[in-house]
């Protein structure tokens, strides 16, 4: 059998249609499980112990089940408690919800790298809990959290490959669709693959450019910043 | 003097867990201007004190009034009602704070932290802020120093800094805890310097230190505590030259040898 990757041409607006709906469920889960993963994050370092307690156990399920099951259960299992979705709003929900564990975990380090100093610090200022957050708590735990969270990212944008069993039109469906049509499972997969690469890729990038910038004792004050501050001494700073 | 006092704690008490007490019934009044130095062994309840003082931490017993507000709850209709998270904010804006460890903040420049909270608490825009901290920069001495993030700044220069970000709120009170315990020896004049400063200015202060010559030189009275009580209060002349209670004099032998 002879191996002609030309024969992927004519299938290339197809696969990069895919490839749409693959940033479309990976951005939209990974979006709403940032949300949510951020708001379980505080609520597992809550004061009230109920509500530890009711997060721990979210991350227990959710980070310990696969998400292939997660995806099943909405689509298939939903149906049964009433609810009928479509493969992609299922995916979503499903991709959201695992997500969303490891997010909570992710982000939670990132918040509690921060020393209690720090808040302390702001609190003496007289600053109130959601602007300590803000401007003292989150740009430090993001620094902490940015390289774990981009892999969960990546790592998620393959997983969502798992949307396929459920009929959700992605990159990694298309593709099968295409070789056992074709019987050209080779040049297709590896098509599919380089397409993946691009995308986890273009997530490294980004990974490298969000790591410099929140280098910021290495970088220095932006250009902005110090115009600002400066500008108010009426120039003699 | 005919004025009321600036801060008054009457019965402190803290207790962690169920033995350790911290605070054992502390009484202490600070006249407005006034310098107070607390003195006392490791553990002796200074720095529980202090944070007391403005609720970071929590007494278990007895009552802190600063400006003549209870400070952490409201005594309104007679019931003590535990302040929420926005009025005790406001409340301790006027009570300034330095830590032994700074914590200066450090994903923000000198200036940046200094201004800070007049940004995020009194609501000026960045421009007047700056303004306010390019002159509190110069009185610490660290004009040329404001664009520097806390990494690339000497110990000293960062518990500038720190004292900096504090007196921008223009605080009733300033809080001292041991600032300059983590400091270089070479390194602790320059923040006494600018201490002392703020003291001959009028500052209410109330420091936690074991530098006995700035006790001396600058303090209008000395605390000295021990295990959770003060033990023994006076001027400098009288804690440090006519020492009466047994575990001052033994202190001070320690402290001097
Ligand atoms: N969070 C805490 N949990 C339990 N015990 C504590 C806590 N904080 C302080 N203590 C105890 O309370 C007592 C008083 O501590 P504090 O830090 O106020 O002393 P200090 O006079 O400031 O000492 P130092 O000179 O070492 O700073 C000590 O016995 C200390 O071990
Ligand atoms: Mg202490």
């Amino acid at each position: 059998m002879n191996i002609d990757f030309s024969m992927v041409i004519p299938y290339l607006p197809i696969l990069f249609q895919a490839a749409g709906v693959t940033i479309v469920i990976t951005l939209l889960s990974q979006g709403i499980g940032t949300v949510l993963g951020f708001f379980l994050a505080l609520g597992r370092m809550s004061r009230f112990p109920v509500l530890r307690g009711i997060v721990w156990t979210y991350v227990l399920i959710f980070r310990g089940t696969p998400m292939l099951l997660h995806l099943f259960f909405v689509y298939y299992a939903a149906p049964a408690f009433g609810v009928t979705l479509e493969p992609f709003p299922a995916a979503i929900v499903a991709m959201s919800l695992s997500t969303t564990a490891y997010n909570c975990e992710i982000l939670r380090a990132g918040l509690q790298s921060v020393h209690p100093g720090q808040i302390e610090a702001a609190q003496a200022v007289g600053m109130s809990w959601p602007r300590i957050l803000r401007r003292v708590v989150i740009p430090q735990a993001l620094r902490v959290a940015i390289v774990p969270y981009m892999t969960n990212f990546i790592s998620h944008t393959k997983g969502s490959s798992l949307a396929s069993v459920i009929t959700v039109p992605e990159l990694m469906l298309t593709a099968q669709m295409i070789y056992s049509s074709t019987y050209r499972a080779i040049e297709i997969l590896t098509a599919a693959g380089v397409i993946y690469l691009l995308l986890t890729s273009a997530l490294t990038v980004l990974q490298l450019w969000l790591e410099k910038r929140l280098r910021y004792d290495e970088r220095g004050l932006s250009r902005r910043r110090r115009r600002q501050l400066l500008l108010a001494a009426g120039g003699n700073g | 003097m005919a004025d009321a006092p600036m801060i008054e704690v009457t019965g402190l008490a803290k207790t962690y867990g169920e033995s350790v007490k911290a605070l054992n019934g502390v009484d202490l009044t600070v006249q407005p201007g006034e310098v107070v130095c607390l003195i006392g062994p490791s553990g002796s309840g200074k720095s529980t004190l202090l944070r007391s003082l403005n609720f970071l931490e929590e007494p278990t017993g007895g009552v802190v009034k600063v400006a003549g507000r209870r400070v952490g709850f409201s005594d309104k209709g007679g019931q003590a009602r535990r302040l929420g998270g926005r009025e005790l904010a406001a409340q301790r804006a006027e009570i300034g704070m330095v830590f032994q460890l700074f914590h200066l903040w450090p994903h923000l420049s000198a200036l940046e932290n200094v201004i800070l909270g007049l940004v995020e608490v009194r609501g000026l825009s960045t421009a007047d802020a700056a303004r306010v901290g390019h002159e509190l920069m110069r009185k610490v001495d660290l004009a040329h120093k404001m664009d520097a993030f806390p990494e690339h700044l000497s110990g000293g220069q960062r518990q500038r800094v720190a004292i900096a970000r504090a007196l921008a709120m223009n605080p009733k009170v300033m809080l001292f805890d041991e600032p300059t315990s983590a400091l270089d020896p070479e390194l602790v004049g320059e923040v006494l310097a600018v201490m002392e400063q703020v003291a001959a200015e009028g500052m209410t202060m109330v420091v936690a230190t074991h530098e006995m010559g700035f006790a001396r030189r600058v303090a209008d009275r000395v605390v000295f505590m021990d295990q959770g009580k003060v033990v023994e209060q006076g001027t400098p002349d009288e804690i440090f030259g006519t020492p009466k209670s047994d575990r001052l004099k033994r202190f001070l032998e320690r402290v001097v040898a």
